[in-house]
């Protein structure tokens, strides 16, 4: 196990830091509480180098994967570590300004650095996962402390009350993709990935085995917000405080998807780059209707929270495109490789879906008894373009590049998608893209409306600044992102392209020139053995 | 640039050899230029992003002038260093990429290659040195010209200006088709916005949008064109195309005058680029826009409307003459068109009051000459005469303006007399003598020198004798309009009224001049007007453009090259280029002639005869080259006697002369000439009432029925929200639940595909 240790140093060092946050995060002495998220900032820039210089590991289904995972999960990291920082120590500071005397166990402020960090190391080790156990406890890390940040993220209840729902329906997610592990390796008699797909390569899939892929694909569906787990997404991110909602809606989608990439590359893609017609089933009804049932729903929303949290169910289908269209044949280029394309839009969506959650989270306004609270309301953004420029133009880039509008990065992401999806011949699920594309651009264009056609001039209460710099920071970096990004695109989208070099075995359908043969086998297997069922 | 390529390679799903933007540009086998020829077209664009710097914070000098002035001026000096620079090989001088996009057909893989790329023989370094130069010194006119606007709408003009120079740099130096047409549409752009400079004014708008318009219909055809040029030959970049093996297969037949090899789309190609010159340089039917363009400031008309842009069809036609040559059909229609052109717009011309309109149908009637020449195989000539007639007509519209500027807007020749005796406007009178003798054609002049070399060209080429003599006669026409706005508004007796812009106070674009005026003259009568002299930027402009045109006829005679059977400074530059297919046969037919009757290489294409047709070759007896000297310098002569008898002999005042009777004498003819033969109105009731009519009953199919369907599409995501709604109740045991149905259904629709045999 030791050779393991030189994938995993960006792991230990953000452990490592984790370690030093929780000290530094309660010291009596202010100074170094304040450098606290220095801490975490070195670790990931310090992580996300190291990353890039990970050896290739031949053994693993994707061999090159680790370098870019780690590094874009330590790049949006950042951002995000930006946007979180002051949201729950800053209030306690402001206390302590009050005369009030510091008292290191009443303080959530360490634990919230840490949990964050702890989430993103979990994180990384879903991009190094090459075996089922380690996929599962990378995943329970990067979840189990998103539970805690969103409930102490604000005072209110609404925290409260979503994390209490998010823990419930995340554990139910988690045993469901649990019980699927266990019957992944029930059929394969393995739980290394290699070896799983070494054995389904071989070997029929059988129903255990089917059924192991089926239930975890469902459970994993929690961690990216697809259906049919998508059901917590609004009120979870409408109850967080805005920069744990940005976080939620980058950390456990990526994780989710890393470990969906891991799951279904064990069953693999055969040479006509199809996976087997039950699992391509699946995926093509989970994608069609998630887009379906996010872009819809985003359309009647007014908490502009709620419409990003359907925005992120809507994302989350357009990626699984990229997983029906496979990574194409050996060689393939980025704009026939569905994973490369999922591995790039990922960072595309983690940066701009950043950038209008750190706006949301830059104003505030007052409720009724005068105290601040976050601005949710898309009235709130009502010409922000005139009121405050930078945030104002953040929203509409950011906005627009989630739409998909040329020439930016969301643009990119998304051809890229429509590429794969055509060229692995999945043409209806790529119109299914096509239209929800269309559908998206009525509320993403009205985010853009909002902020930048009204003149601002108009009588409303009054939005303010909130005294987050840092949150401010954080979206002109994701605006920046959106358009710097572009520029170096094609060495993202070479790096994508090399991490997803798919390295396991090609998949032989004994019955794959002929489609129908193919599928009575797998029907009578299903059918003659009912006894695998139970 | 990384994301063009990245965007190319993947929106095209071409075959894995050329994946992600590995390929090399394809290599042609031009030798690369030195980079600082880039500063050519950099510079103007330097100039036009200065001006909008300068427009945002509110600038309030000539400082947008001065930036127009040098930055342009540097090109110019680019442009020179260019030009000594040049050893005869041509070059291209790369930017960036710009589209590379390859994908694979039923002939193999195909590389659709435009870049950012810039083609430098000498046909582009003879249209640059007119372009740079004249943008120069007409701006330098203008900062003086335009001072009555200082401020925002004074770096618009600037920036428009740069602009426009950008433009046409890109349409003269691109090395591809796409680039050109980049170009072209660029100072479509630029020409629309500076028509349209005085906004507030109606007619300006209308005049704008209408250029605008009948414009596109020329740049549907070029675009056509250009489309089709990559289907058949495969590339547009001219390093490869005119070195086509294809091409010049045509070519070679097309010379001993069988098109029956070449395909129909190969000839098509041609006719649709013609389509897109007849736009652009304003022949008929298409000239309608341009004598409406004399709304925009005078400068602009001088540059865009006579000088540059107009002649772009001129260049597209000489620049893609090769292809020209394989139709059978093309240059005949351009000869023709050409002719026609000239001929109605110099009747036109003759009937006009308005002396600025008139240098607009000259400008048409012009253009038309250097059509004619190009359809009969004298690109030398057409370009010669681009070249003479950019000086000289310049010339002419800068000495309208500064008329324009000192009268307050009087443009109306029956309102102004004997300007050459007024003190101040010496300058202006012996300018606008220079240009009426060159546009007249008086011998030894420049464009008495260029408009011989098609006329005489149209006598040696088998067929066209007609063109010549209609020619000919447009000549004199010429002759007559040019020297009666002469006779009339600079000659006789001293008399102006000034025009409406002095007591038009509440014209926004002139208010402060209006002010400067009417306190220092008080009210408007001609006793009191004091015209406004030009200053020193205007007059320094007209000496050196009279200067110009004097000495250009001197290119007629120097700069010839005997190795290469050029006879003067135009037929070297053009004989050099693309355009130079005509070069051993053409303007020297007859010298072919007389050496070897029996093996003359006859320009011999289809209906222009073949080597069995005999030449219809002397012209009164003479070689046409030589006779033509005398015969068109004696109409010329006539037409401005005619002139001087009809408009200045015994002209006592301003608004009456000698004509008037005579013109009666021609009962409605005058009249309709001087309503343009209501060309215009035809247009309106045939073309546009009912494209009028088609419009309102489309939009309203388009209102009921298609935006019904629309609105119901639209509808449908909102009506399953509203379905979907009811499953976000916020209720934890609901999300559970219906997590677990959401699975167990999921599950079941797996079982149902799987009996059903795999439905996907």
């Amino acid at each position: 196990m030791i050779e393991k240790l030189s994938f995993i140093i960006p792991e230990l060092i953000l452990f490592i830091a984790t370690c030093m946050v929780m000290v530094t995060g309660q010291w009596p002495v202010r100074a170094i509480r304040q450098f606290t998220p220095w801490i975490a900032a070195v670790a990931l820039v310090a992580a996300g180098m190291i990353a890039t210089m990970t050896p290739s590991d031949p053994n693993a289904l994707f061999p090159n994967m680790i370098p870019y995972a780690k590094f874009i999960i330590a790049f949006v990291g950042l951002i995000l570590l930006v946007n979180l920082t002051g949201t729950v120590d800053r209030d306690l500071e402001d206390d302590v300004d009050k005369g009030k005397p510091f008292l290191p166990l009443r303080s959530t402020g360490a634990e919230f650095y840490a949990f964050f960090l702890f989430s993103l190391t979990g994180l990384m080790l879903t991009a190094s996962a090459d075996d089922l156990i380690w996929l599962f406890l990378a995943l329970e890390l990067t979840s189990l402390p998103t539970y805690i940040m969103v409930a102490i993220s604000t005072h209110k209840n609404a925290s409260r009350e979503a994390a209490v729902k998010y823990f419930f329906l995340g554990a139910l997610g988690a045993a469901i993709f649990l019980y699927g592990f266990a019957l992944i390796y029930g059929a394969a008699g393995s739980t290394n990935l290699a070896q799983i797909a070494e054995h389904f390569a071989h070997n029929d899939l059988g129903t255990l085995g089917l059924a192991g892929i089926l239930l975890s694909l469902m459970g994993l569906s929690f961690k990216i917000a697809a259906i049919p787990m998508h059901f917590y997404t609004p009120d979870v991110y409408q109850g967080a405080a805005a920069p744990v909602s940005a976080m939620l809606a980058f950390v456990p989608k990526a994780a989710g998807f890393l470990a969906i990439i891991a799951i279904v590359a064990t069953v693999g893609w055969n040479e006509y780059g199809r996976l087997p017609t039950t699992v391509e089933s699946l995926i093509w009804i989970m994608a069609c209707i998630t887009m379906f049932v996010g872009n819809t729903l985003a359309l009647l929303q007014n908490s502009v929270k709620r419409m990003l949290a359907y925005s992120s169910i809507a994302h989350s289908g357009y990626m699984l495109v990229g997983v029906l269209a496979g990574p194409g044949h050996a060689g393939a280029p980025f704009y026939r490789n569905g994973i490369a394309a999922i591995l790039f839009y990922l960072l595309c969506y983690g940066v701009m879906t950043i950038g209008v959650f750190a706006v949301l989270g830059a104003i505030e306004k007052k409720d009724r008894e005068g105290n601040p609270e976050e601005a949710d309301d898309i009235e709130d953004l009502r010409g922000l373009c005139k009121t405050h420029p930078v945030l104002g133009w953040t929203v509409v880039i950011c906005a627009l590049s989630m739409l998909g509008f040329p020439p930016l990065l969301g643009f990119v992401g998304k051809l890229g998608l429509f590429a794969a999806g055509v060229s692995a011949k999945q043409i209806p699920i790529v119109i299914v893209l096509g239209i929800n594309s269309a559908i998206a651009a009525v509320y993403y264009l009205r985010l853009v409306a909002v902020a930048y056609l009204d003149k601002g001039d108009r009588p409303q209460q009054a939005v303010n600044l909130s005294p987050y710099m840092s949150r401010r920071l954080a979206g002109a970096c994701s605006a920046i992102g959106v358009i710097a990004l572009l520029v170096i695109a094609q060495p993202l989208v070479d790096a994508a392209l090399t991490a997803a070099k798919f390295n396991g075995p090609s998949r032989i359908d004994h019955n794959q020139a002929d489609h129908e043969l193919e599928s009575d086998e797998h029907a009578s297997v299903f059918v003659s053995d009912p006894a695998h069922e139970e | 640039m990384i994301n063009t390529t990245l965007l190319s390679s993947m929106l095209a799903l071409a075959p894995d050899a050329h994946a992600g933007g590995a390929h090399a540009p394809a290599t042609s086998e031009v030798a690369s230029g030195p980079s600082w020829i880039l500063l050519i077209v950099a510079l103007p664009m330097v100039t036009t992003i200065l001006c909008g710097i300068y427009a945002m914070i509110g600038n309030k000098s000539k400082l947008p002038a001065w930036t127009t002035v040098v930055g342009a001026g540097i090109a110019f000096l680019c442009t020179v260093a260019m030009y000594l620079s040049f050893d005869g090989t041509p070059y291209t001088v790369h930017a960036f990429d710009w589209i590379q996009v390859h994908f694979s057909s039923e002939g193999g893989d195909k590389s659709m290659i435009a870049n950012f790329s810039f083609y430098i023989d000498t046909l582009t370094i003879y249209w640059m040195l007119f372009v740079t130069g004249l943008a120069t010194l007409i701006a330098l006119y203008a900062s003086e010209y335009m001072s009555h606007d200082i401020g925002t709408s004074y770096c618009r003009f600037f920036g428009a200006f740069g602009l426009f120079v950008f433009s046409m740099a890109c349409l003269v130096m691109g090395d591809n088709l796409l680039m050109l047409y980049l170009g072209w549409e660029g100072v479509g752009l630029c020409s629309y916005l500076l028509i349209g400079y005085f906004y507030k004014k109606p007619e300006a708008v209308a005049a704008a949008k209408k250029a605008f318009i009948v414009n596109r219909i020329g740049d549907l055809g070029l675009a056509l064109g250009v489309y089709l040029t990559f289907v058949h030959f495969g590339s547009l970049e001219y390093a490869v195309l005119f070195n086509d093996p294809t091409l010049l297969g045509y070519v070679e037949s097309a010379k001993v005058g069988d098109f029956s090899a070449i395909p129909a789309m190969a000839q098509w190609i041609p006719l649709l680029f013609m389509i897109g010159a007849f736009g652009k340089s304003a022949q008929f039917p298409l000239y309608v826009w341009l004598p409406d363009a004399m709304e925009g400031p005078t400068p602009v008309s001088a540059l865009i409307h006579a000088a540059t842009m107009v002649t772009a069809g001129v260049y597209l036609i000489a620049r893609t003459y090769p292809m020209f040559l394989a139709s059978e059909h093309a240059l005949p229609i351009v000869a023709w068109i050409g002719t026609i052109t000239a001929l109605l717009a110099a009747t036109i011309g003759m009937a006009q009051f308005d002396i600025k309109r008139i240098m607009a149908y000259s400008t048409v009637s012009q253009l038309g000459y250097m059509f004619a020449g190009l359809g009969v195989l004298t690109p030398t000539g057409g370009a010669y005469h681009v070249l003479t007639h950019a000086f000289f007509k310049a010339l002419l519209f800068l000495c309208c303006g500064a008329v324009m500027h000192g009268f307050a807007g009087q443009l109306d020749l029956r309102k102004l007399s004997g300007l050459r005796q007024v003190k101040g406007w010496g300058i202006v009178s012996l300018g606008m003598f220079i240009g009426c003798i060159n546009l007249a054609g008086v011998p030894f002049t420049a464009g008495y020198f260029s408009k011989d070399t098609i006329l005489a060209e149209a006598f040696v080429t088998p067929g066209y004798a007609m063109i010549g003599w209609i020619l000919l006669i447009t000549a004199g026409l010429t002759a007559y309009y040019t020297f009666r706005v002469f006779f009339r508004v600079f000659m006789g007796p001293v008399e102006y009224h000034p025009g409406d812009e002095l007591h038009d106070h509440d014209h926004d674009d002139h208010g402060e001049a209006n002010h400067h005026d009417a306190g220092q003259h008080g009210d408007h009568h001609a006793d009191h007007f004091h015209p406004h002299a030009p200053g020193w930027a205007i007059n320094t402009v007209l000496v050196v453009l009279t200067v110009c045109s004097i000495f250009a006829s001197g290119l007629y005679i120097v700069g010839g090259n005997k190795d290469a059977h050029t006879k003067h400074y135009a037929d070297t530059m053009v004989s050099a280029s693309t355009a130079s297919y005509h070069s051993n046969y053409g303007s020297h037919a007859f010298e072919y002639y007389e050496k070897d009757p029996e093996h003359y290489p006859v320009p011999g294409i289809g209906p222009r005869g073949t080597i069995e047709q005999p030449l219809e070759m002397p012209l009164v007896g003479g070689d046409p080259h030589k006779m033509m000297y005398y015969i068109s310098g004696v109409i010329g002569v006539i037409g401005i006697a005619l002139a001087w008898f009809l408009h200045l002999f015994g002209r006592t005042n301003a608004a009456e002369c000698k004509m008037d009777p005579i013109a009666r004498m021609f009962g409605p003819i005058p009249k309709l000439a001087e309503n343009k033969w209501y060309v215009d109105e035809i247009y309106w009731a045939i073309l546009v009432t009912p494209l009028r009519i088609g419009s309102h009953i489309l939009h309203w199919i388009d209102k009921l029925f298609v935006d019904g369907i629309v609105n119901v599409f639209g509808f449908l995501p909102r009506l399953l929200a509203w379905i979907l709604r009811p499953s976000q109740s916020g209720v934890l045991q609901g999300y559970a639940v219906s997590m677990a149905g959401g699975i167990a259904l999921l599950l079941l629709t797996v079982f149902v595909i799987i009996l059903q045999g795999g439905a996907s």
